[in-house]
Formats: structure tokens, sequence, C-alpha cells
């Protein structure tokens, strides 16, 4: 009787025990979710005219019920993982790079250096870039080597078994130091400048002769990154009859089929990209990175491999917005109407030029702000330092020479005495305004928008 | 003590790029049932593109926005697009479209013509139906047009086109050209607190006024002006990528890489400009990007206003401020000292 008890027990708590264990090892798997078969749509959808409706988003519902397939949700029968080595420093060259090590690891089918592309470099506007540094590294987030394993742990084990010799060289860190003669040139060329604009308009000196007032001031921004929800991903699967399909995170597919089609020598009708949903670009998804890496990797195992960045990949590999340096010097006459502006901008381009040509050409243009000013000279510097890329990200420049110019204004407005909103108005393009570049400017509503802004914040009614 | 402070920022930015071709080509169609399907080669990042995109087809083809179902970002089945960059899509894919749209429509009005007995040129698409300009009683659905195109006339109605902004290049010595087709521009206000003595800035209230053009889809608009705001938020007060002395990322993390989150969100007031930009698709330009453009500006010149001191280097961080703040109040001090002979 006693023993029965005892068993019956023993029993109840081996269940229990091995449904505990079932539900610590297996994911919980949420109740199967039925969808209606009618699915109601939002009105706006379905009014004619269509344009100026607040019609929803037909990927609202799909985000919603968690059945949008970003690239971490697809899977192929018999994918692999793939994970890139970082350099870790910031600037060497690369004596040698021994993977054999990682390749005898369990769980790996194949790694891969770069001068295993038939073209190892690319770039927007200069193809100055790596895809996986094999000469020299130009910043710690430089990859210098990938594996595809079986499982991303595996992976991510066999690249602590890279081996890899570097030959220390001299860091140059600082855009100004960098523009020095005597600074060590980070690409062998002439200069560590690699792009530079200017834009030019009246005559500026002549314009500060001119003014009652002269006011000065250097501005400097710092280096953000995009954090986009979904990391920079791609899978690459090849087919029998040599034809590679990429599933990645692009903004840009047409760019990037190029760009695939450049760096493995392959023509452009035997690469397909497909991007569908991309979870948040903000410019960092311009540019190729592990696409071509999957495709190598995938054509040496013959079997689909995946690559999806980390977050830590993402900040320290992956573009950033630009730091900019920006000298203001301008001319005011004493009613608060800008006669000259001098800019200086020096834009820290990182290690590799990407979308700094781009960003430097628009900081330039819009660096005057959106107000007349007949005597303008601006010079615009992008320069080469061994830190992380900065490319293209939302505003191209924009942020960074508004935040200079907008604060270079009010500096002024409060020594002139004048209201800020006032010295905007006073000074704003109207239809038909030429730009810094002489463009004559149609449907041109910066007035109304500093008049609609400020009465719906209640600037004039508004009191410490 | 906390100080409050009102911000001013107003800016003007591009669509497009600089000078060189951004082209986009789509293709649209017609279904013999009067619904479309569209082609576009760029991707949808989040920002709600191809719903404005959908918007355009429908409105030119005169259906609603359901009625028209958009493929997107396939090398293999959609058409040539130079992709989600540079504010462009809503105005050069959405021109792209418009064209598409215009040129699939005109199979329509041929074949309806003989129908309702009047010149093509005398026909709009309104309300899904197919009816003659000032006469709208005399009409035929949509959907028999496109039934009548295709199974009858052997004329399946599909339209392709291209587009790209004009542009003029620049003179390398002086910069003067055409660089871009169209500019946006906006205001952006900002009320912040600052606290004198922790340096704390905390954003309290923004308005925004974007011009976009038209806005094709308002809602949309809005959202991204909202997004474009937090982002500029943490360009203003937190977001920074930090190195040590040997070029290593101190702060390769979103534990160390301070972002905004809701609760550093202030309240928004989010207003359009009206405008119409006769290059456009309808009237409309783009907002993608130049909504994170002014809010650093806006703040920044509202803690000049709150407490006296100017940021000159982003992020204003509370250990910034404070010591602009330490440093203005210890040179004021100096200055009510007599001084030492």
């Amino acid at each position: 009787m006693v023993d029965d008890v005892k068993t019956k027990e023993k029993e109840v708590t081996l269940e229990s025990l091995r449904k505990a264990d079932d539900n610590l090892r297996l994911p919980t798997v949420p109740e199967r979710t039925l969808f209606p078969k009618e699915i109601g749509i939002a009105a706006a959808r379905e009014q004619t005219p269509a344009v100026g409706q607040r019609a929803t988003r037909p990927d609202g519902r799909l985000h919603g019920l968690g059945q949008t397939k970003y690239i971490d949700d697809m899977f192929f029968p018999g994918m692999l993982h793939a994970k890139v080595k970082r350099a870790g420093i910031a600037h060497a060259k690369i004596k040698s790079i021994d993977v054999s090590e990682a390749e005898k690891m369990p769980g790996v089918m194949a790694t891969l250096i770069g001068s295993e592309f038939p073209v190892n470099s690319f770039g927007p506007s200069l193809q100055d870039q790596p895809l996986l540094a094999d000469d020299i590294v130009r910043h710690a987030g430089d990859g210098v080597a990938a594996v595809a394993a079986v499982t991303e742990q595996q992976a991510l084990d066999a690249l602590e078994k890279i081996k890899v010799e570097y030959e220390e060289l001299p860091n140059v860190f600082d855009p100004l130091e960098a523009m020095r003669d005597d600074a060590y040139k980070i690409h062998n060329n002439e200069s560590n400048i690699y792009a530079s604009k200017t834009i030019k308009k009246g005559d500026v000196e002549q314009g500060f002769a001119d003014s009652d007032f002269i006011f000065e001031k250097t501005f400097t921004t710092q280096m953000v990154e995009h954090v986009p929800l979904e990391p920079h991903a791609s899978i690459a699967e090849w087919d029998a009859n040599g034809r590679v399909t990429v599933h990645s995170s692009l903004g840009r597919i047409t760019l990037g089929r190029a760009d695939i089609s450049r760096v493995l020598e392959l023509p452009i009708n035997r690469i397909r990209i497909i991007a569908t949903i991309v979870g948040g670009n903000f410019g960092g998804k311009n540019e190729i990175t592990t696409e071509p890496i999957v495709a190598l990797l995938a054509k040496k195992t013959g079997r689909p491999v995946k690559c999806v960045y980390t977050r830590e990949d993402e900040f320290i590999s992956s573009t950033t917005r630009h730091p900019f340096v920006m000298e203001y010097k301008t001319g005011m006459s004493k009613e608060g109407k800008i006669m000259a502006r001098k800019v200086r901008l020096v834009c820290d381009g990182g290690a590799y030029c990407s979308w700094s040509e781009t960003t430097l050409g628009k900081a330039c243009i819009l660096s005057a702000g959106p107000y007349n000013i007949s005597n303008l000279h601006v010079d615009a510097y992008a320069v080469y330092t061994t830190k992380t890329m900065t490319g293209a990200m939302r505003g191209f420049g924009a942020p960074q020479v508004c935040f200079a110019y907008e604060s270079h204004m009010d500096d002024m407005a409060a020594a002139l005495g004048i209201e800020p909103l006032e010295i905007r108005l006073m000074n704003a393009f109207h239809e038909g305004s030429a730009s810094p570049t002489g463009q004559v400017l149609e449907a041109v509503v910066v007035e109304d928008s500093l008049i609609m802004a400020s009465e719906r914040f209640g600037w004039k009614e508004w009191q410490k | 003590m906390i100080h409050r402070g009102k911000g001013i920022g107003c800016m003007w930015y591009p669509i497009g790029f600089t000078v060189l071709a951004n082209p986009s080509a789509a293709t649209v169609k017609i279904n013999e049932d009067g619904t479309a399907t569209l082609l576009t080669g760029t991707v949808e990042t989040g920002q709600g593109s191809l719903t404005v995109l959908g918007q355009i087809a429908a409105e030119e083809l005169g259906v609603a926005t359901d009625d028209v179902h958009v493929v997107s970002a396939d090398t293999d089945t959609t058409p040539m697009d130079t992709g989600a960059i540079a504010s462009r899509t809503t105005y050069v894919t959405g021109n792209a479209i418009k064209l598409a749209a215009e040129n699939a429509k005109q199979i329509l009005f041929e074949v309806a013509a003989p129908m309702l007995d009047v010149r093509p040129d005398q026909l709009e698409a309104v309300d899904r139906k197919i009816q003659v300009k000032y006469f709208p009683q005399r009409c035929l659905p949509i959907a028999d047009v496109a039934l009548q195109a295709q199974f009858v006339m052997g004329r399946p109605a599909i339209g392709s086109a291209s587009y790209n902004p004009p542009t003029v290049g620049m003179d390398p010595e002086t910069g003067q050209g055409k660089p871009f087709s169209t500019y946006v521009y906006a205001t952006q206000c900002a009320e912040v607190e600052v606290d004198d003595e922790t340096g704390e800035v905390d954003v309290l209230y923004m308005s925004a006024a974007h011009d976009c053009g038209t806005a094709i889809n308002p809602m949309l608009v809005e959202g991204q002006i909202e997004g474009g705001i937090s982002m500029g938020i943490g360009f203003a007060l937190q977001e920074e990528m930090l190195f040590d002395d040997n070029g290593l990322q101190r702060n390769p993390n979103l534990t160390n890489y301070i972002m905004p989150t809701s609760l550093d969100m202030p309240e928004i007031d989010v207003d359009i400009v009206e405008n119409f930009d006769p290059t456009g698709p309808f009237g409309a330009k783009g907002v993608g990007e130049p909504t994170a453009v002014p809010t650093a500006a806006a703040i920044c010149n509202a803690i000049f206003d709150a407490v006296g001191i100017r940021i000159t280097s982003l992020p204003a961080t509370a250990e910034k401020v404070l010591k602009a703040i330490k440093e203005k109040q210890f040179g004021e001090e100096q200055k009510a000292l007599p001084a030492a002979e």
C-alpha cells in the first residue's frame, strides 16, 4: 500500500520532469492563428481618387501577424551559416592568413579569404573597398575571412581558429590631421583627401567688406549608426545552370546585382536578387556587404549559405554617418540680411569612400541653408581615416550642415537683437530664388513652413 | 533649476541624385476585371513606399488603392530601379509609374472609344469607369473595357515607362549647375527643459511643418516625420559611436550606444505644407530623409534659449551641456568680481 503510493508519486514526478525538460529545450510554439477567409479592408484603400487617401499598408497585417518573412526567417534545405572574422586592429598589413585549423573544426564546410574573389574591390564612386581585406586592414571592422558551417555556433567557433599575422601601420583618426601633407597615406595616394567640392557664387570678399558684422564659428558632429531593426542579411543559392539567387536586405537591388557581377565576374543575367521586404534601411543598405561572401561560399559548398550580421557586426563593419568639421564665417548687415558666407567642410570619410563623395556634394550645396545669399564660397573635403567607414545615411550630410547653419543663424540673431523667426523670414528662399548653384527654384515654401510650424508651436505667445 | 527654452530649425533638401542619372522604370498591367498589377524594382524598406506607389498607379487608372497589387524588388521580374535612396522613390519611381499607367490606360481608351462613340482623347478614367470628359453619363465600367481589350480586341492593357530627373552638370570650378530637379523645405520647432544641475535636456514638444509637394498618403507622411524626429533627437542628444586609442569601438551594442526610446519622444504636432510641384507625380516630391534634418538644430537652439549656452559639437549630452553651463557661470562670476590690480 505504502509502496504503491510511492510508485505513483515517482511516475508523476518523472513525467513532469520530462515535460519541464521539454519546455526548456523546445521553443514555445504559439497557438495556430486562424485567419478569416474574408479580410476586411480599411475604407481608405477602397476610395477613389486614390491620391490623398490615408490608405493603410498592405504589409501592415503581415507584420502584425508575424507573417512577414525577413531573411533570418528563411530556411532552405541543407542551408549553411556564414560568419565573418573581423580584423580587430585598426590599421595593419596582413602578413598571412591561416584557415587550415578552422577548416578542421566540426561542421565547417568551407572558408573564404579576400584573394579568392575574382575582383576584390567595390564601391559606388571609388572602388577602394575590399570585400574581405587581403592585403591591408584599414579599420578594425574590416572582414579578413569567412566561414560557412552547419550551425551559426560552429561557424563562430571556427572563426577563433583562423590565425592572421599583422604588421601594424600608423593610425590616423583625426580628419584634420589626416589632411596634412605629412600624414600617413592610408590608401597610398598622394593625399588622404579623396574628394573635394567647391561652390562659388558672387564675390565673397566684397560681400564681407559690405557687411556690418562678421560672425565666425566652428561646429562638429559625431559618428552615428543607422541601427535598422533588421541587420544586413543575405542568403545565396546556385542552381545547376550556374545561376545564383541572392535573397538580400539590400535597398538597391539593381546596383547590388551590378556589383556582384563585377566582383564575381559573372554576367548580370546569371544573378537574381530578391529583396521583397527590408527591415529598415536609412541609407545603410545601399551597398553589397555579405552578398558576394555568401555567393562564393555557396558555390564552394554547393549548398545555400546564409549570413546575418550580429548587432556588433552592424556597428563595427557597416557604414555610419559622417562626422563633420564645419567652419562658418558669415557677414551680416545690421538689419539682419546675410551679405556673404564662407564655409569650409571637412568630412571624416573613414577607411573607404563608400557614399562619401555624394554626401560631401550634397552637404556642400545645402550648407548655405534655405536662404538667399548672393556671395557664397564653400570648400568641402572628404578625408580617409582609419575608422569605421562612413557612407549614406538619411540626409547625406544635411543634418550636419543644418545643425551648423541654424545654430549659427541663432547666434547672429541674438547678437543683432533680432527674433530668430524674423531673421529667417527675412532671408528665406522664395519662389524664383537662385540656389547656391544658380538653379532657379520653384514650388518654394520655406516661409510657409516657418509660419506654419511656429504658429502650431505658439512661437509668439510662448513664455518661459 | 529647470529652464525652459524654444528653438527653431529650418532646412531645404533635394530629391534624387546629385546630377547623376538615377532612373526608374515601371510596368503596369491592367487585369481583365479592371484591377491592376504594378511591377517596380524599388525596395520597401519599411517606409510604406509600395503603398504610395500603388496609390499613384491607382490614381492614374481611376481605380482604388486596393485594386492595385504591387510586385517589387526582384531583379528577374521587376524593371530597373535605382532603389530606395536619396528620398527619390515617390518622385522618380512615382513619375515612372504614372507614365506606365498612362500608357496602359491609353490602350483602354482606344478600345473604349468605339464602344462609346467618341475619340480616345475625349476619355478619362475616374471611379473605376472610363467616361467621356464633361459628359460623364456616357461611361463604361473599367472592367468591361479591360475584358473587351483582352478577350475581344486581343490587346491586353500593359504599359511600361521610365523616368529620370532632369539635371544640368555642375561646373568643377564654381559648382554652378542644376544638380537636382526639385527640393523640399521644412521647419521644426522644439520646446525643451534643461536641468542646470545635471545638464540633462528633455525635449517636451515639437512642431513640424514639412513640404512634400502633394501628400500622396498623409498618414505615411506623418509617420515618416515622427520617425525622422526620433532619429533627429538621437543625433542631437544621445547617439555617438566612441573609439578607444587603438581605433576599436567602445560601444558597438545597444546597451552602451544610447538611442531614443518611446519614453524619450516628445509630443509631436505634424503639419503638411500645402504645395504642388508640377514636375512630380500629381504634384508630389518626397519626404523620407528631410524629416531627420532640422531636429538637432531646433533642439540646440532651444537649449541656447533656455540656458544661454551654444552647443557646437553634437551630441549635446548631459555632460557636455553641464560643462558649458558651468563654464558660463564661472565666466559670469569672474566678471562680477572686481579686477585684481
